[in-house]
C-alpha cells in the first residue's frame, strides 16, 4: 500500500533514497510517467507491464471493483443464498450473467479470485519498484508484508480450509464429519465381512453425460441426470411420466425437482441418476438420493456394490463419542445460559482415550481441527459440531500484528524525528 | 548489502512465484474434485453397529428392507436368524403381523383383545416396546420353531427386531436377543435440529434428516385400497407386502418347499420389459439378458384386457442360495404396469403355475 503522501517513485527525492540500488542492474521504475525516459532500455516491454501492475491507478480500480464486487455479491445473497452467492462473487475469476434460460453465459465482471490475485501482484510489484529498505522505511516494510500476509493467508484460507459438522446422539461415536453444502456418490464394496471399500465420487464430478471410471471399480459410471436439489418419494399407482430409474427402487420412486434453497439453516439435498456399465453392458440406472434410506445394490464380479448419494465425508484416525449434552438455562427463563458437549476422545493408534468438554467460545483443538459447539437436537440429546480445518488460521493474527507493529514503527520515527527537530528549533 | 542483491537479483523469480502459486492451487483445486478410495470398517452409523453384538451372531447382508440382518449357528447344523426392519409407522397393523407369524408356526391367531395380553413389556434402546414370542411347528416343513420379535414404535417408525428358526437356538439365544435390544440405539434421522441465534451458531444444521419424508414412510402403489378384484387360490396365504408390492402371497409345499407371489404396480411401462427381466435374472444369479435375447425369453399370453409377456427362469435364489424357479408376467394397463412374480421351489412353481397364471388372467383392474 502506497501512503498518499509518498513522492512519485521517479521524483528526485525518490531516487535519492535509492542508495540500495544495484548500479549494473537496468532499471526497472516503470510507472507511466517516466516511460518516456526509459524508452531506450532493452526491457522496455518488461518494464511497461511492471509498470502497469504497480501503478497506483490499478490499485485504486481495484479497490473500486472490489468495493462493487462487496455491495453486489451482498445484495445477491438475498436471491442466491450464502454459498452460491460466495461461490459465484468471491470464489471465481470471472462472474457470468445469461438470460433466463440461455444455454449461455458471457463473463461481465471480474470475481473475487481475480481482483484479490490482481491486487496482491499490484502491491507486490509496487512494492518492489517504490521500496527499498531502510530504517527510515521499516515502518512501512512491515505494514506491506503484513498486508500480503494477510492476502495471501485468506487466499490459503479458502484454498485449504473446510468446514463440516458432526451429529452426534448421546451414545452415538463417529469417525468423520460432513459436509453441509456437497454431496458424494459413494460405491461401495461390502462384499468383505468387516470392511468396506469406498469409491467417493464428489459432486462436482456428476455431471450429466459424463462417464466416470476408476482403477478401482469393475465398472463405468454414466450420469444420466443431476439435480442439485430434488425430493424424492414413493410414486403413486396412478403416477404419469417415466420412472426415474430403472433398477433399486427407482422405478418405484418419483423425483421432483425444487429450486435451490437460499436460506442459511436449509441445505439443497441432490439427487443423481446413474448407470452402471460394465465391459458385458449396461446394468440399467439407479436413482441415488438422501431420501433413499434402503441400500441399493448391485453385483459385479461376484462382489457386491452400494451406492448412494450422501453427505461428503472427511474421515479422522479417532472418533468422537457423546457422553452428554447439556442445555443451560437462566433460572426461571428460557434463556440459553450455556450449550456443552461432553465428548470422548478415542484414537486407538496413539491409545489416546479421554473425556473433553466442548462448550461456546471454547472449542476442542484437535489434529489440526477444531470442533465448535455449535447446534443441537430439539430434544437436548444430540449435539452438532461444527468441525473446522484451517491451516492458516495464525495468518490473520499474524499479520495484524505485522500492520500495528509497522504502523506504530512508522508514526514513532515520525514523530520521534519531528521532535528532534522541534528541540533543535 | 549482498543480502539486499540477492533480493533484488531474485525479485522476479519471487515475483514469479506469488503471482503464480495462488493462481496453481486454484486452477488444480487442492485436490478437492479427486475421487477418493479408502477402506473402512463396516459403516459406524449403522445403527446395528451402534450394539454390542453378542458372542456367535455374524453378519449377514442386509436386504432392501433390513437395516442390520445376523445369523447365529447352533448345533447340527441348526440356524437363527436376526434381523432389524424399521418401517413407516403403522400401529394398527401389530395384530396382522403378530398372527402372520403364529401362523409361521401353525398358532392360532389372536383377537385384539388377546394381542394386549400376549405383548410383554421389553427394553429397546432405552425405550419400552413390546415382546412377541411364538414357537411351533413350521408351516411348512414341520420343524420346532420359535420367532421372538420385539416392535417398537419410535416417532414416524416402527421397528421390528425379530429372531426366528429353530426352537432351541432361538431359546438359547433369548437373552442375548434382549441384551442386544438393550444396547441398541436407534439412528438420529428422526430428530429435528433446533438452533442457536444466528450470532451464536454461525452453521445450523439442516433440517433435513425428517425420517418423516424418506422414502420408504409413504405408502406402497396400491396399499390405499386400490387393490384390483381377484380370486386367490385357496391354498395361497396373503401375507403382509413388502415396502413396494401391492400384495405378496405364500405358498407352502411338502417338506420345506415354499414359494411366494409378488404382486407390483408401477406407473407406465414399469421400467419396460427388458429392466424388468434383467432385474429377475439377477434374482436368480443369471447374466442380463440382451435386446436381441428378450424375444426368446418372452412368450405373449391372451388376458381379457390385451396381451401380456410371460417368462420363465430357473436359476440359484441369490438370497438363499437354493435352486429356484420363477414365473413371471407384465401386464400392461393404460396408466400402469402390473407385475406378477411366482417364484420358488422349481416343484412347487411348476405344481402352481396354472393357479397363477389363471390368477393373473382372472384380475379385474379398476
Amino acid at each position: 500500500m502506497k501512503t498518499p503522501s509518498a513522492a512519485p517513485p521517479s521524483s528526485p527525492e525518490n531516487q535519492g533514497s535509492r542508495g540500495l540500488r544495484d548500479p549494473r542492474k537496468p532499471k526497472l521504475a516503470a510507472p507511466k510517467s517516466s516511460g518516456a525516459a526509459d524508452a531506450g532500455s532493452r526491457n522496455e516491454p518488461f518494464d511497461r507491464v511492471i509498470g502497469f501492475f504497480s501503478s497506483l491507478r490499478l490499485t485504486v480500480v481495484l479497490l473500486g471493483l472490489g468495493m462493487v464486487l462487496i455491495f453486489a455479491g451482498t445484495l445477491a445473497q438475498v436471491n442466491l443464498g450464502l454459498y452460491k452467492a460466495q461461490n459465484e462473487f468471491f470464489r471465481s475469476f470471472l462472474i457470468y450473467w445469461g438470460p433466463k434460460g440461455a444455454s449461455w453465459k458471457l463473463p461481465v465482471f471480474p470475481g473475487g479470485y481475480l481482483v484479490g490475485t490482481l491486487l496482491l501482484i499490484n502491491l507486490v510489484t509496487a512494492h518492489y519498484q517504490r521500496f527499498t529498505f531502510s530504517r527510515k522505511k521499516a515502518g512501512i516494510w512491515l505494514t506491506h508484508v503484513g498486508i500480503i500476509l494477510l492476502i495471501v493467508g485468506q487466499l490459503l484460507t479458502d484454498m485449504l480450509s473446510r468446514e463440516s459438522s458432526m451429529h452426534l446422539r448421546e451414545g452415538e461415536a463417529k469417525n468423520y464429519s460432513e459436509a453441509q453444502q456437497e454431496a458424494e456418490l459413494v460405491l461401495i464394496d461390502v462384499t468383505d465381512r468387516d470392511t468396506d471399500k469406498v469409491v467417493a465420487i464428489p459432486q462436482s464430478l456428476l455431471k450429466p453425460g459424463k462417464e466416470i471410471a476408476h482403477r478401482e471399480l469393475p465398472f463405468k459410471i454414466r450420469v444420466k441426470e443431476f439435480y442439485p436439489n430434488a425430493h424424492v418419494t414413493n410414486r403413486k399407482a396412478d403416477a404419469a411420466g417415466p420412472i426415474p430409474a430403472t433398477q433399486g427402487i427407482g422405478p418405484r420412486a418419483e423425483v421432483r425437482e425444487l429450486p435451490r434453497v437460499t436460506e442459511m439453516d436449509k441445505r439443497d439435498v441432490p439427487a443423481s441418476v446413474v448407470e452402471i456399465v460394465t465391459p458385458a453392458g449396461s446394468l440399467g440406472t439407479w436413482l441415488a438420493s438422501e431420501f433413499i434410506e434402503a441400500p441399493q445394490t448391485f453385483a459385479v464380479n461376484n462382489h457386491t456394490y452400494e451406492v448412494s448419494l450422501r453427505p461428503r465425508r472427511f474421515y479422522v484416525p479417532y472418533s468422537l463419542q457423546l457422553l452428554k449434552f447439556q442445555h443451560d438455562l437462566y433460572a426461571g427463563t428460557d434463556t440459553p445460559k450455556n450449550f456443552s458437549s461432553r465428548v470422548v476422545l478415542d484414537r486407538p493408534d496413539t491409545r489416546e482415550h479421554r473425556e473433553v468438554l466442548i462448550y461456546m467460545n471454547t472449542p476442542l483443538r484437535y489434529a489440526g481441527k477444531t470442533y465448535y459447539q455449535a447446534s443441537y437436537d430439539e430434544d437436548d440429546h444430540g449435539t452438532i459440531l461444527q468441525v473446522v480445518r484451517n491451516p492458516g488460521w495464525l495468518t490473520p493474527y499474524l499479520s495484524c500484528v505485522l500492520v500495528a507493529a509497522g504502523l506504530i514503527v512508522q508514526f514513532m520515527s515520525h514523530l520521534l524525528g519531528f521532535a528532534a527537530k522541534r528541540r533543535v528549533d | 548489502m549482498n543480502s539486499v542483491r540477492f533480493f533484488r537479483g531474485n525479485a522476479l523469480r519471487w515475483l514469479a512465484c506469488a503471482a503464480l502459486l495462488p493462481l496453481a492451487s486454484m486452477l488444480t483445486g487442492c485436490g478437492r474434485d479427486d475421487i477418493q478410495v479408502y477402506r473402512i470398517a463396516k459403516d459406524s452409523a449403522q445403527p446395528a453397529q451402534t450394539a454390542a453384538l453378542p458372542a456367535g451372531w455374524e453378519t449377514a447382508p442386509s436386504g432392501e428392507m433390513r437395516v442390520a440382518s445376523f445369523k447365529v449357528k447352533g448345533a447340527a447344523g441348526k440356524m437363527a436368524e436376526v434381523s432389524v426392519i424399521p418401517l413407516a409407522a403403522a400401529p394398527a397393523h401389530d395384530l396382522d403381523n403378530v398372527n402372520r407369524w403364529r401362523g409361521q408356526v401353525s398358532m392360532p391367531p389372536l383377537t385384539e383383545a388377546d394381542l394386549a395380553k400376549t405383548a410383554q413389556p421389553v427394553q429397546v434402546a432405552g425405550e419400552t416396546g413390546q415382546l412377541y414370542e411364538q414357537a411351533g411347528p413350521n408351516s411348512g416343513s414341520g420343524d420346532q420353531e420359535r420367532i421372538l420379535v420385539a416392535i417398537l414404535h419410535h416417532d414416524d417408525r416402527d421397528w421390528f427386531f425379530k429372531i426366528s428358526g429353530d426352537d432351541e437356538v432361538v431359546r438359547s439365544q433369548k437373552d442375548a436377543f434382549l441384551s442386544y435390544l438393550r444396547s441398541f440405539s436407534l439412528p438420529s434421522g428422526n430428530s429435528e435440529s433446533g438452533s442457536f441465534t444466528r450470532a451464536d451458531a454461525p452453521f445450523a444444521h439442516p433440517p433435513i434428516n425428517n425420517a418423516a419424508s424418506k422414502v420408504p414412510s409413504t405408502p406402497a402403489p396400491g396399499s390405499d385400497g386400490s387393490k384390483p378384484d381377484w380370486t386367490v387360490p385357496a391354498n395361497w396365504k396373503e401375507t403382509a407386502p413388502g415396502e413396494f408390492l401391492v400384495a405378496k402371497f405364500l405358498i407352502a409345499g411338502a417338506g420345506q418347499a415354499q414359494a411366494a407371489v409378488n404382486v407390483g404396480a408401477s406407473s407406465g411401462n414399469g421400467g419396460g420389459l427388458l429392466m424388468n427381466v434383467n432385474r429377475w435374472r439377477g434374482q436368480l444369479g443369471l447374466s442380463p439378458a440382451s435386446q436381441a435375447e428378450l424375444g426368446k425369453l418372452a412368450t405373449a399370453i391372451d388376458m381379457p384386457t390385451g396381451k401380456a409377456n410371460l417368462v420363465e427362469l430357473a436359476g440359484t435364489d441369490a438370497k438363499t442360495g437354493q435352486e429356484a424357479r420363477m414365473i413371471a408376467v407384465m401386464v400392461p394397463q393404460p396408466a400402469q404396469t402390473w407385475s406378477y412374480k411366482l417364484m420358488g421351489t422349481p416343484a412347487l412353481v411348476e405344481a402352481n403355475k396354472d393357479a397363477f397364471l389363471k390368477f393373473v388372467q382372472g384380475v379385474k383392474y379398476r
